[in-house]
């Protein structure tokens, strides 16, 4: 077809359209999000004496790390789904905002050198329960961002799905903060960090090819 | 783009046309020239498709510069994947003499001329760029890339019939 052809194509096929509007795409994620939250209360597996689990000696770093890198890879996928936006010199302050918050569990976890001491500590059966819960969590902030994306128009199809998987896989262990009952920085960094991994490893090997446009 | 958002099919034809002539510059110093036309109209198939994701508190040029450079990393990544035929050692080619003559004549008449005319006449004439490009490459304002082309022009215009006369 010519060029002329195919320019009068798609003027006869013009029609109004929505434009998109990054605040949107953010407020629909934030409702699913919010949602998820609300029926992990409602349904009761959420910790019912949330003044016990606030307690908790590691609750504040787990919510303020994932929480944090939740919210700013969610938000930095949202508007990589603009064409014209840029996620290079963003990612390099997530990275690091990744590094802190692993390196205060790391600290703080109290390094063991024993490995019976490792085995115990890191309770594999209840890990790897943990880790397919949150993975499970990660699903519904995964699929609407991959929607979102799929409707948008994404032009780094690298950056953006590990974006993506990296905010559902943090928003997924955000919530499961609050229905955890282990408390081991060790334990949490394994089987935490394992879950976010697969997550975020799924979505940068399967989203580019539904991204793709 | 923004009236063509709300429906206006005139507005919509004109940024269409002129898109069309932008991409085809854009793509002739990118792709063989037997693949611009089709990857303007891939661009273009785009741009309609994802109309909705253009921010009309943004300007229009990058948006389309965004996506057409997308498209043109995606065909060249499908230029690499694509199987490619081993020519035979002995093939049967189109005499090229001619066309290297020619080029040596030229670079010779070039070569005559002051450094900035002729990076000027080799950047818009010879490697296919706009003033405002060359102008840029060169470091020089636009009126003094479109000065150094015509003397320089001029100048091999008279050194070729000079030559001619000569021969």
């Amino acid at each position: 077809m010519k060029l002329d052809a195919l320019i009068e194509r798609l003027t006869e096929d013009l029609s109004p359209v929505r434009p998109r509007r990054v605040w949107i795409d953010a407020l629909i994620i934030a409702l699913i999000a919010a949602g998820e939250l609300a029926l992990l209360f409602a349904v009761g597996i959420a910790h019912l004496d949330m003044h016990r689990v606030m307690s908790q000696p590691t609750v504040g770093w787990r919510i303020v790390s994932l929480g944090l890198i939740s919210l700013v890879s969610g938000w930095l996928a949202i508007r990589s789904f603009d064409p014209t936006f840029s996620a290079r010199g963003s990612m390099r302050w997530l990275a690091l905002i990744v590094v802190l918050c692993v390196a205060y569990g790391v600290l703080t976890s109290g390094l063991p050198v024993a490995v019976a001491s490792i085995v115990q500590r890191l309770a594999w059966h209840s890990g790897v329960q943990c880790a397919s819960k949150i993975v499970l969590l990660s699903i519904p902030p995964l699929l609407a961002l991959a929607v979102l994306g799929h409707r948008g128009a994404p032009t780094d199809l690298r950056r953006t799905p590990l974006l993506i998987g990296l905010a559902a896989a943090a928003w997924g262990a955000f919530v499961f903060v609050f229905a955890c009952p282990f408390n081991d920085p060790l334990y949490i960094l394994t089987w935490y960090g394992l879950a976010c991994g697969i997550v975020t490893l799924v979505a940068r090997l399967v989203l580019p090819r539904f991204a793709r446009w | 783009m923004l009236a063509a958002q709300r429906g206006d099919a005139a507005a919509y034809r004109r940024l269409l046309v002129e898109a069309g002539a932008w991409l085809q510059r854009y793509y002739s110093r990118r792709l063989p020239a037997s693949m611009v036309d089709d990857a303007a109209q891939e661009v273009l198939l785009s741009l309609h498709t994802k109309r909705h994701t253009y921010d009309s508190s943004k300007p229009f040029g990058p948006w389309l510069a965004a996506i057409a450079r997308y498209k043109w990393i995606d065909r060249l990544r499908a230029m690499k994947d694509a199987p490619t035929e081993e020519l035979d050692e002995e093939l049967a080619v189109r005499d090229h003499g001619e066309a290297v003559q020619s080029a040596r004549v030229l670079e010779t008449l070039l070569a005559t001329l002051k450094p900035a005319q002729a990076n000027a006449i080799r950047l818009v004439k010879l490697e296919g760029l706009s003033i405002k490009e060359a102008a840029e490459r060169l470091g020089q304002t636009m009126a003094l890339v479109k000065v150094n082309i015509h003397r320089g022009l001029r100048q091999l215009s008279e050194r070729a019939q000079e030559d001619g006369h000569e021969a």
